[in-house]
């Protein structure tokens, strides 16, 4: 089990200082059920098209990911983690080919035509007009369900 | 903070995340925790079923009544040492005086390069995509563009916005990509110990950008030092270091 204090000392130094926020009074929105539910991804994985203007490094902002259009690079300031997955499966990261073979099979409604990518390294205070934003596209888009995944 | 957001926006939202203590300060509503190296959410490339494992488990926390609800993944993928991505050996630092004949390095590069391109198109043209492209710089100007930086120049960048560093960053990724991107497909590895080890510390292509943080460690330029001191271009996030001097100690 890898926790905080067994990461070796750079890594471990960096993560423990990190700000935390928390919620006072935190939001809960019953779901959908299953078979109703239409999921969007949320990935942190400052991946966008294939010709987007590249993330800058501490980025607010994100990026459309149509699900038509998967030609995707990723310009993530960070390189400690492992971009190889990605690289061999698009689903490691942006699992949308499972998503819509679990709307195929009856576990979740459909999947939403467009995914959302921001950089996990910027300040998430500061993304919340960007997520504004993608909650917008979301309602437009008929979206009821957020799946987050990060790097 | 994103789920929060979201959340309360009247969304239902789950996530998956790999630090634990981050996730129980953090509440976010339902989350599922992966004992994963990071950079790999979904586990395992190119395995459906256990991607879908993965995605049910964490579907699953929607049929709880009241949250912040956090539950673990029961999977383990071990990682070496507690380190969730691949470091270099804190005793593999160049230094400037140890770059020798930059010209012979940069010929053995583009061979190296070329070497490698019939299988990087094998690779493509299997797996319907590439990541390669982030820089939109052709992958035969890869080499010459990081080796300006290794001279001791600042060349202009090609793009519109992007100045020469972000765009020098940007190359060093492709650069690698294109390398692992054809030794997964080539060779059917999937292990980025095996491949970090290899690309740092076997290939001419490694050796050209580790000459390019040890002339980035003594430049004059703030933000070229501080990208290696960040470790923004040599993977050594999660070394035990930092040594004196060297890339790691920004942190």
């Amino acid at each position: 089990m890898v926790l905080i204090p067994e990461m070796p000392a750079i890594g471990r130094g960096f993560i423990s200082r990190l700000e935390k926020y928390t919620f006072d009074n935190p939001a809960w929105t019953i779901p959908k059920e299953k078979s109703s539910r239409r999921v969007s991804i949320v990935s942190s994985a400052a991946i966008s098209r294939r010709g987007d203007k590249p993330f800058s490094w501490l980025a607010n902002n994100h990026r459309v990911i149509e699900k038509d259009n998967l030609d995707l690079v990723m310009t993530h300031v960070a390189v400690e983690y492992d971009r190889t997955a990605w690289q061999q499966d698009i689903n490691t990261i942006l699992p949308i080919d499972r998503l819509e073979e679990m709307a195929k099979n009856g576990e979740i409604g459909s999947v939403s035509n467009e995914h959302y990518s921001f950089i996990g390294s910027s300040d998430p205070i500061k993304m919340e007009r960007s997520a504004k934003e993608v909650a917008e596209r979301m309602k437009d888009d008929a979206v009821d369900t957020v799946f987050l995944v990060p790097v | 903070m994103l789920a929060h957001f979201f959340e309360s926006y009247g969304f239902s939202t789950v996530l998956v995340g790999f630090v634990k203590e981050h996730i129980e300060a953090i509440q976010p509503p339902r989350a599922l925790w992966l004992d994963f190296p990071m950079g790999r959410p979904l586990g395992k490339p190119n395995d459906p079923e256990y991607q879908k494992k993965i995605i049910r488990s964490a579907f699953d926390l929607f049929n709880e009544r009241s949250g912040p609800v956090l539950k673990d993944f029961p999977d383990i993928i071990p990682v070496k040492d507690g380190r969730m991505g691949y470091a270099l050996p804190v005793e593999l630092v160049l230094k400037k005086n140890e770059i020798g004949d930059i010209n012979k390095l940069v010929k053995e590069v583009n061979d190296e390069i070329n070497s490698l391109k019939k299988d990087y198109e094998i690779a493509i043209s299997g797996r319907k995509r590439t990541t390669v492209g982030a820089s939109e710089m052709q992958i035969s100007e890869f080499t010459n563009y990081i080796s300006e930086f290794v001279r001791g120049n600042i060349p202009p960048s090609p793009r519109k916005g992007i100045g020469p560093i972000p765009q020098l960053k940007l190359v060093v990724e492709d650069l690698q990509a294109f390398y692992t991107e054809t030794i997964t497909y080539r060779d059917k590895v999937d292990d980025f110990e095996y491949l970090g080890t290899w690309f740092w510390e076997k290939t001419k292509a490694g050796r050209l950008i580790l000459c390019l943080e040890a002339v980035s460690l003594e430049s004059d330029n703030k933000i070229l030092k501080q990208i290696v001191d960040m470790s923004l271009i040599t993977p050594r996030f999660w070394s035990e270091g930092p040594l004196p001097g060297t890339s790691g100690s920004g942190w």
